[in-house]
């Protein structure tokens, strides 16, 4: 390699452009940055499965809301009361423990969506206003005796049909 | 470790180590500007993979497969190398700071070197990795690696020899 000293002192006299300003910043920003993106597949990836529950769970709510609003539209409603379409929960019940005992029900909402006034076909001579919300719905129960809790959850969806009077 | 590798760090390091790192992924990139992507995203990668920075062959490798991984996900390595087929010269920018004429022709020659002697050339000289380290970098044996550096200084004397 000795025959090659003197190209490689001349090629190391030369110096590589330096980096710009810009570089230096563009990388101060992704250091500082979270590491999701330039990790990739690094990092451990994000479970998926919270989203798929939340897409189902949202999906069979919708589907069952929708029949209710239909059976709303069809059904005798009561005269005077406010008209109100709700998924159906199950029912508060201990089947597998006796000594359970419903302990809370909760109830959150967390999308309220007014969609203006409709008609329906069975009182289309008063129109209705149609509210929709967004709810969690949370059930325990307990078994004092043994201290066994029970606890469920799920999204839910109500539309709320009330009757509209002009004066 | 994080605590122990601070801004200080990262910027002693990437300004003596950047022109080289920009300097070698020039051979995947069309432009400056590509380069620079390229190297961004391979020094935040190894920066924050706690890397010792010692471990330069690995920031190297880093870098080289931040390129493939690039040339790859764009689908462009078809479409560069048929520009480069039709046209030898497409490195417009100059990757060297001002010099004289001399070396002007040097880096002017460097950069007719073929890629994968370019590439040796310039972990070796302008980054002081030996053969074992420039083998890893480009997943080729030590003797490869030190071959193509010889072909490449031959070529380079070669066409040098009658402004000498």
């Amino acid at each position: 390699m000795n025959d090659f000293s003197e190209l490689e002192a001349e090629l190391k006299k030369l110096r590589p452009v330096p980096a710009s300003d810009e570089l230096r910043a563009r990388i101060e920003v992704a250091l500082a940055q979270p590491a999701a993106g330039a990790t990739a597949g690094v990092l451990p990836r994000r479970s998926r499965r919270p989203g798929l529950w939340w897409s189902l769970g949202l999906g069979l709510t919708a589907a069952s809301a929708l029949v209710l609003v239909w059976l709303a539209f069809f059904a005798e409603p009561p005269a005077s009361q406010p008209i109100v379409a709700q998924n159906a929960s199950p029912a508060p019940s201990a089947a597998y423990d006796p000594g359970l005992q419903p302990a809370t029900l909760r109830q959150v909402v967390y999308h309220r969506r007014d969609e203006g006034l409709v008609f329906s076909p069975n009182q289309s001579e008063r129109p209705l206003r149609r509210v929709r919300y967004d709810t969690r719905e949370t059930m325990q129960w307990r078994n004092p005796q043994t201290g066994a809790s029970l606890r469920v959850s799920y999204p839910a969806e109500q539309v709320v049909l009330t009757p509209v009077s002009f004066q | 470790m994080e605590s122990a590798r601070s801004e200080d760090d990262w910027q002693t390091c990437f300004r003596q180590l950047g022109p080289a790192l920009l300097l070698f992924a020039r051979r995947w990139t069309n432009c400056r500007a590509e380069a620079e992507d390229v190297v961004q995203d391979a020094f935040v990668r190894f920066w924050r993979r706690q890397h010792s920075i010692e471990n330069r062959a690995l920031l190297y490798a880093t870098v080289r497969s931040a390129a493939l991984d690039r040339l790859r996900g764009e689908q462009r390595r078809a479409k560069r190398e048929a520009v480069v087929a039709l046209d030898g010269d497409t490195h417009f920018e100059p990757q060297f700071t001002s010099i004289d004429e001399g070396q002007q022709q040097l880096a002017a020659a460097v950069e007719r070197l073929p890629d994968e002697q370019r590439e040796v050339v310039i972990l070796k000289i302008w980054n002081d990795l030996t053969f074992a380290e420039i083998g890893s970098v480009l997943e080729i044996s030590q003797n490869t690696a030190a071959s193509r550096y010889r072909y490449a200084l031959g070529a380079l004397k070669k066409t040098l020899q009658p402004h000498e």
